[in-house]
């Protein structure tokens, strides 16, 4: 009975734990997809569209000082409405209409992990 | 007797094999089907689908580009994404299959006939406009993917987008504006945000006008 127990135990675990890796590497290719030609594929704001003349630097996401002044709610904003709505960049594009609001969620909080900070308010 | 038609079917095959021979379609199957796809609608469903594409999906080639730049490009393919294709890191390796001039006017025939009802012609006159200019480069992310002929023969502008630089001779002005109206219809999967309902129609016109001009 004890083992039984335990297998399913170990098995409940591991669907869990590869359910959580399949969502990782959702996150991740969104990320990539979408955000990493100007922020980067480690977040540092320097992506294959950061020449010389990117007249604004994408923001840092690994810069604490930085993204401790947003919180969860501003990031949305952001992403969803684009720089030039919040008085940002316009280089910062508008994603509303293409990325689903479920899909801008696991962004933001993919964002988030860059810093390893916490959100303004929380 | 029995052996005449089976040497006339050996010789027709024989004629058809050769590619001078041969229609652009099938020119297109034996040396472009790999990597790119003819049939409408778009098939992307999911980023995964867009990644696992090897080439620019092409089944609205006629209504996209211009019949004389398809002709010579065919023959001297430059590259047009200044990044590999689906690359955030590699540089594009400019190694486009060629083809002769005889087998891209073949092809050029083919792919000019595939067009889309979603493009209507005669909409868009390239013109030069303050507020298309405004824009492109100032109330819009557009220059941060895209490369442009800014002032003073300088190029500027982002590496993740195909470049514009020579949009006057290569697309089709009224595509331009069907695909920033309806993006979704040509490129459903895609890293260019969807400008409908952020930009209204009549700013829609005043941009592609604008990238209609690109040198
Ligand atoms: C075309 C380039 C570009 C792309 C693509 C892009 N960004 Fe940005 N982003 C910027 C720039 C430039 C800024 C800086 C704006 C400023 O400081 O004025 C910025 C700023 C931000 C900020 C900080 C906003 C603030 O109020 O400080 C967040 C958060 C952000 N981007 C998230 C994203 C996410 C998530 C994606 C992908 C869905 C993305 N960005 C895609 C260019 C880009
Ligand atoms: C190995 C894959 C591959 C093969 C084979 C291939 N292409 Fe391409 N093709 C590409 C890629 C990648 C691009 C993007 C090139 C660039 O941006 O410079 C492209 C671009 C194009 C374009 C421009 C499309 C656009 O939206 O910008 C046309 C037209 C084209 N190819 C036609 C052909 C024809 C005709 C053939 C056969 C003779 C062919 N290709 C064979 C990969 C391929
Ligand atoms: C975040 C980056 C980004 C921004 C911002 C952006 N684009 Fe794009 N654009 C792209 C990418 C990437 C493609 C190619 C998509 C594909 O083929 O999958 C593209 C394709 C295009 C094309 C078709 C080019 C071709 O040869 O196939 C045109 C025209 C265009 N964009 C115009 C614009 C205009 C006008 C704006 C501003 C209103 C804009 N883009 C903003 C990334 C961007």
């Amino acid at each position: 009975m004890r083992t039984l127990a335990v297998m399913i135990a170990t098995l409940v675990s591991l669907t869990l734990l590869a359910g959580g890796t399949v969502q990782a590497a959702e996150d991740k290719q969104l990320f990539e997809f979408y955000c990493a030609q100007c922020h980067g594929l480690t977040g540092k704001g320097d992506g294959p569209n950061v020449t010389k003349d990117f007249k604004t630097d994408p923001r840092n996401f690994t810069s604490v000082a930085d993204m401790e002044k947003l919180s969860d709610a501003d990031i949305k904003n952001v992403v969803m409405d684009g720089g030039a709505a919040v008085s940002k960049s316009e280089l910062m594009p508008p994603w509303g209409k293409t990325i689903a609001e479920a899909d801008v969620d696991k962004l933001v909080a993919y964002v988030r992990k860059f810093c390893k900070c916490k959100a303004k308010g929380k | 007797m029995k052996r005449l038609p089976v040497t006339v079917s050996i010789l027709a095959a024989a004629v058809m094999a050769t590619s001078s021979y041969a229609g652009g379609d099938a020119i297109f199957q034996k040396d472009c089907a790999d990597c790119h796809y003819t049939v409408g609608p778009a098939r992307e469903k999911t980023i995964s689908d867009q990644l696992a594409k090897k080439g620019p999906e092409l089944w609205y080639a006629g209504s996209k580009f211009q019949k004389e730049w398809l002709l010579s490009w065919l023959q001297d393919p430059k590259p047009i994404r200044p990044m590999k294709y689906n690359s955030l890191t590699e540089k594009n390796p400019a190694d486009h299959p060629k083809l002769s001039a005889g087998d891209s006017a073949a092809v050029t025939d083919y792919l000019m006939g595939l067009t889309s009802a979603d493009v209507k012609a005669g909409v868009i006159k390239p013109k030069k406009s303050a507020k298309g200019r405004l824009i492109f480069t100032k109330k819009m992310p557009c220059s941060g993917c895209h490369q442009y002929p800014a002032r003073k023969g300088k190029i500027k502008g982002g590496l993740s987008g195909p470049s514009l630089v020579g949009a006057s001779k290569r697309l089709n002005p009224d595509w331009v504006y069907a695909y920033l109206m309806n993006t979704k219809v040509f490129k459903p999967v895609r890293d260019m945000p969807d400008f409908a309902g952020v930009l209204n129609p009549k700013a829609m016109e005043k941009v592609a006008a604008y990238v209609a001009i690109f040198k």
